[in-house]
């Protein structure tokens, strides 16, 4: 009875997750008529592929792809380089007047507004600096935005790791860089790994700032050009489902060739020897 | 290599770790900082690597000042006490990883590695993963990543406390072996008597820290320097008895005993303080019949050793144990008969705790 139950509530969060998935992915596929036929068509209908030839070939969501990939990649990468480093500091070295715990404080506070606030600032300041309609502009966003998450995850990771360890490494001869590249970031591979997926994923998702920042194709990421079907005369529903099928497919690739460091990451302690 | 410690001293916030530590070690010596937790001793340990700073004083390795030098400049090794293996790296990886940071060639790595791996006999285990290994294995890897690079000096923090009695004696014996081997200067920190008196040339005790005796683990088992020495030294440790010395009779009373006294009875002459008089348990002898000048005492219990064993006796207000043959029996609660042996006496003062 009690197994019963269990697998009743999976299904029902499974059913609440992935039916608008399926509604998405049926809705790309669909003909117009299909799209809007009462009742839905859930399952029968002719299946095409005109709308993904649409949103790749005859309009620029191609280049949106690639404006989000090199956006999620690269504000990731910096994110994880500047955040992983600070987060060991703040593990490992005490400052006075108890400035370290202070700091980290500071540091997570700066996620406590809401995003919106710093829109215009950072319009002004883009602008300022002539980044508007760039994809460094949305780097950089990224990269401030993501860092309070790197900094506050690694850290647990970094304290969860003995120092015995890195003592050992500095008595054998190494450096505190050697010590910290040969022997800590090895350790904490898995942190990082659920790190870097969970900063991607915002990274990818956002669509605020890539809005207020981005209007070019040229600039523009994913979540921006689907929104941008949707316009005074008519809703492109299909091309938007099939930007949106595309949208998923690396950071699921990514999630599921990552996964078994995922689940070590995301269940702390994984990495004691 | 000499390690000499000068008026050592350190404090954490308010708390005084380490008091004005001084210590000369000479070269090739195996010394064993011993003493209860928090004592002090890991402490020193850790400021002669270089982990932690040294507050005031001096280390001087070799002859060298060494206070502001990093650890990884000192050229010393240390064993940690949870070995401190290097999780993701394998046994000949571990060993080799000092070798590897001082950017020795590949060729030249491996031979040490296997050369060390040999005489510590884990061979067999350089492909292994400190996690597949026992606690032993990790034990002689840790050693041998200690020795892999001839250091001026091996620290070793408790090393043997992680491991299981039987193989604990195991390896303290191959541990002095291979520092007998090797010539290198030792400095072993322990809480554990035993390891302390099989293992030190010398053996510095520490209590609060502050350093109590640094002597031969003889002399410091046959001359504790004060109260604190002989009861911590010893297993189990020395028994007291508080009274005064008469020196017209020749005899010390107190604690529902009298016993004459006989060794160094001139620094008494005349003295009527109150003292502490120290007996180890091996120098009580227990018998169940009556003898002459044998005092009474009720069994509180008895530990059977095998090889010997320990009685607890109650004398008036007094809890003392005896070390007695391991065929010696007795129920608790019956009364047996003990004698002192009075060559084999120690004198205390019982308001500093000093041998007098």
């Amino acid at each position: 009875m009690k197994r019963l139950i269990r697998y009743l509530l999976i299904a029902l969060a499974l059913l609440a997750a992935l039916t608008p998935v399926y509604w998405m992915i049926t809705i790309s596929l669909k003909r117009e008529v299909d799209q809007f036929a009462t009742p839905p068509r859930w399952f029968s209908f002719s299946p095409t592929l005109e709308h993904y030839a649409d949103a790749f070939l005859a309009r620029s969501f191609g280049q949106y792809l690639l404006n989000s990939g090199l956006v999620a990649a690269a504000s990731t990468l910096c994110a994880l380089v500047i955040g992983t480093l600070a987060a060991y500091a703040l593990a490992r070295f005490r400052l006075p007047y108890r400035l370290d715990r202070k700091l980290a404080l500071w540091i997570l506070s700066t996620r406590m507004f809401p995003a919106i606030v710093t829109a215009v600032p950072l319009f002004l300041i883009m602008r300022d600096l002539s980044l508007l309609n760039t994809q460094l502009s949305l780097i950089i966003v990224y990269t401030a935005f993501n860092l309070p998450f790197v900094v506050w995850m690694m850290r647990g990771f970094f304290a969860e790791l003995p120092r015995d360890l890195e003592e050992a490494a500095l008595v054998d001869g190494d450096s505190r860089l050697g010590a910290f590249w040969r022997v800590v970031l090895p350790l904490v591979t898995p942190g990082l790994v659920a790190t870097a997926v969970f900063c991607l994923i915002v990274s990818w998702n956002e669509f605020l700032f890539a809005l207020v920042l981005t209007q070019t194709d040229a600039a523009m990421t994913l979540p921006v050009g689907i929104a941008g079907r949707v316009t005074q005369y008519e809703i492109k529903l299909g091309v938007m489902s099939a930007a949106g099928v595309v949208a998923m497919m690396p950071i699921l690739i990514f999630a599921l060739s990552v996964q078994k460091y995922l689940v070590r990451g995301l269940s702390l302690g994984g990495v004691k020897g | 290599m000499s390690i000499i410690l000068k008026n050592l001293t350190k404090s954490f916030g308010s708390a005084l770790v380490v008091d004005n530590l001084s210590l000369e070690i000479n070269s090739g010596e195996f010394v064993v900082l011993l003493g209860p937790s928090g004592c002090g001793k890991t402490t020193t340990l850790r400021m002669l690597a270089g982990l932690e700073e040294a507050g005031s004083g001096d280390i001087l390795i070799d002859g060298e000042r060494v206070n502001e030098l990093p650890p990884q400049r000192r050229d010393v090794a240390m064993v940690f006490q949870s070995y401190a293996l290097y999780p993701h790296m394998t046994v000949a990886d571990n060993i080799g990883y000092p070798l590897r940071v001082r950017k020795l060639n590949r060729k030249q790595i491996t031979r040490q590695v296997v050369q060390t791996a040999a005489m510590l006999e884990i061979e067999a285990l350089l492909q292994r993963k400190p996690r597949e290994l026992s606690g032993g294995e990790r034990q002689r890897v840790a050693l041998a990543r200690a020795i892999v690079r001839s250091p001026r000096a091996f620290l070793m923090d408790e090393p043997l406390s992680n491991l299981d009695a039987r193989l604990r004696v195991q390896m303290r014996g191959e541990l002095k072996h291979l520092q007998h081997e090797l010539g290198t200067t030792t400095v072993y920190v322990t809480h554990d008597q035993a390891e302390a008196m099989t293992l030190g040339h010398r053996v510095a005790v520490m209590n609060k820290g502050k350093l109590q005796q640094f002597e031969t683990p003889l002399d410091i088992y046959n001359r504790p320097a004060n109260r604190f020495v002989a009861e911590f030294v010893g297993s189990p440790g020395m028994n007291f008895f508080d009274g005064r010395i008469d020196a017209i009779r020749a005899v010390f009373e107190g604690d529902g005993i009298s016993l004459a006294v006989q060794n160094g009875l001139e620094l008494y002459r005349g003295r009527t303080k109150p003292v502490t008089l120290g007996i180890r348990p091996e120098h009580v002898q227990v018998s169940t019949r009556q003898r002459d000048n044998y005092l009474a005492a009720r069994v509180y219990v008895t530990e059977l050793m095998g090889s010997e064993t320990f009685v607890f006796l109650q004398i008036g207000q007094r809890r003392i144990i005896a070390r007695a043959p391991g065929d010696f029996r007795a129920e608790p609660e019956s009364t047996v008969w003990i004698q002192l042996d009075p060559t084999k006496t120690h004198f205390f003062d019982p308001e500093s705790g000093k041998r007098l």
